[in-house]
């Protein structure tokens, strides 16, 4: 039986379309992608990410047992914060990506990704041991909501008159019509936003308030172009239990001056297996599974997430390259139906967005 | 979902649409497949002159998330190609019908039997999805 979020005959009413998504009946476009990527590009859209796991840690030492569980800086963030990190095995695999939240002293949110809520939980709660903190999983009990765009603030502070102007990713927890809601300036889009945490009831109330003020419902589809333009990695696609945080990328997330983290020991050997890049395609969209050649159209790699970005109007990728066949020239051409087309290798995100 | 499905025109199962004249077929996709892909942007089919078969692919149309093959409802050789769409393919969802994309000069007219009428259609919409 596949879930379905509290949200989900909202979606129905709105018309959306519905797709399967991690054992989740998620929407995946209301009415076009292009509108909704182009909404929160220049005004403001929603999404409804409730399938997305929360555990909590309660206690003393739960800051740093969730800096011992990621590779990235917890504890040396101050309350607050949010951070985004890996969370890795001993062996230096990827389990899954994540952002952890610094609500108050001794209390920790941890969000992941819908399709790896079990697989982290049961991992988390192995290396729970000798840590004065609860670990709880309450991903049945709250609903989220991820608000994007450069008229976020405007549209939720109308809503929520104690918001703050919040730094970009750091946490704060507000009243919305009398009930607790944790406010995040975090998203996946690379523009100004927020994700809203709160009880099923609370959110559908926000949600439908959100839509009598004409924010554009967004689906799972606009949401993976957004990411894919700024340049963020998705688990299942660039990140999996195969690679470790160097191959996908994500080096600047592994603070090896931590004294002890799960994984440092192997991250300190700083092997790469392959390199992520990002190529960008005048001509042709590039998608998941084709193959990338060099400029002898020898196969280097494979391209990882593909698509064609609504605001360049250019197909954009990631690919996973096997490092000892990176071409000096840096010729890379991506096989499109047995085509070969020319791609350009890009450093910096493909799209910038506007996030503080 | 409410959908247009002209009488005058034949359909496939891959939610192809064929009008039929004399012996020159024109090809296109009808309104449920471009409402169910969503917004079309890139369209790749052969040069004219090359041949098409009966059930083979014959192009791609890619919308932002997918990419999906056309398959020919009829054999024979392209005779016209729809250049102005491979520039503009976002025409296919403002006018599935009015954005035929080849031309094909059939060889075994006995083809168009095998299609399915609009009423066939209708049906085949509605049972499958």
């Amino acid at each position: 039986m596949t879930l379905r979020t509290q949200l989900y005959d909202e979606h129905v009413k709105l018309g959306a379309k519905i797709v399967p998504f991690a054992g989740w009946d998620m929407p995946v476009q209301y009415t076009s992608v292009k509108d909704e990527v182009l909404a929160v590009r220049k005004t403001v859209g929603v999404f409804d990410v409730s399938h997305m796991g929360e555990f909590f840690l309660e206690g003393s030492d739960a800051e740093a047992f969730a800096d011992y569980l990621v590779t990235n800086d917890v504890l040396g963030a101050p309350t607050g914060k949010a951070i985004y990190s890996p969370l890795c095995r001993e062996n230096g695999t990827v389990i899954d990506d994540l952002i952890v939240y610094k609500l108050s002293p001794g209390r920790v949110l941890i969000c992941v990704n819908a399709s790896n809520i079990d697989k982290d939980f049961n991992w988390i709660r192995s290396r729970h041991q000798g840590f004065k903190c609860n670990l709880t999983n309450r991903s049945s009990d709250y609903s989220l909501l991820a608000l994007q765009g450069p008229e976020s603030f405007e549209t939720l502070s109308s809503m929520i008159r104690e918001l703050p102007d919040l730094e970009y990713y750091s946490v704060h927890e507000c009243v919305y019509e009398t009930k607790q809601v944790i406010v995040a300036r975090t998203g996946y889009t690379g523009e100004d936003g927020f994700e809203i945490f709160g009880d099923h009831e609370t959110i559908r109330a926000l949600w439908q308030k959100l839509m009598t003020r004409k924010v554009v419902p967004c689906g799972l589809a606009a949401r993976d172009v957004l990411r894919l333009e700024v340049g963020y990695p998705l688990y299942g696609h660039e990140l999996s239990d195969e690679v470790n945080p160097y191959d996908a990328g994500l080096g600047w997330t592994v603070k090896l001056a931590k004294s002890r983290f799960v994984g440092k020991e192997e991250l300190t050997k700083k092997m790469t297996n392959f390199k992520t890049v990002k190529l960008l395609l005048d001509k042709g969209i590039p998608r998941e599974g084709y193959p990338v050649l060099n400029g002898r159209n020898e196969p280097i790699g494979t391209v990882t997430s593909g698509t064609l970005s609504v605001v360049l109007n250019k197909g954009v990728a990631f690919a996973r390259i096997n490092l000892d066949k990176v071409p000096a020239d840096e010729v890379f051409l991506v096989d499109i139906r047995q085509k070969p087309y020319e791609a350009q290798l890009v450093k910096k995100p493909f799209v910038t967005g506007g996030h503080k | 979902m409410a959908t247009n499905i002209p009488a005058n025109l034949k359909y496939t199962k891959e939610h192809e649409w064929a009008l039929v004249e004399g012996t020159t077929v024109s090809i296109g996709i009808t309104d449920f497949a471009q409402s169910a892909l969503g917004d079309i942007v890139f369209l790749e089919v052969p040069e004219v002159g090359s041949e098409v078969k009966v059930g083979a692919t014959f192009g791609v149309v890619e919308s932002i998330k997918s990419v999906s093959d056309l398959y020919s409802p009829v054999s024979g050789e392209i005779v016209a190609k729809n250049g102005d769409l491979e520039s503009s393919p976002e025409r296919i969802n403002e006018d599935a019908y009015g954005s035929w994309l080849i031309k094909v000069k059939i060889k075994n007219p006995s083809e168009l039997d095998k299609l399915m009428s609009s009423e066939q259609y209708t049906e085949f919409c509605n049972s499958s999805h």
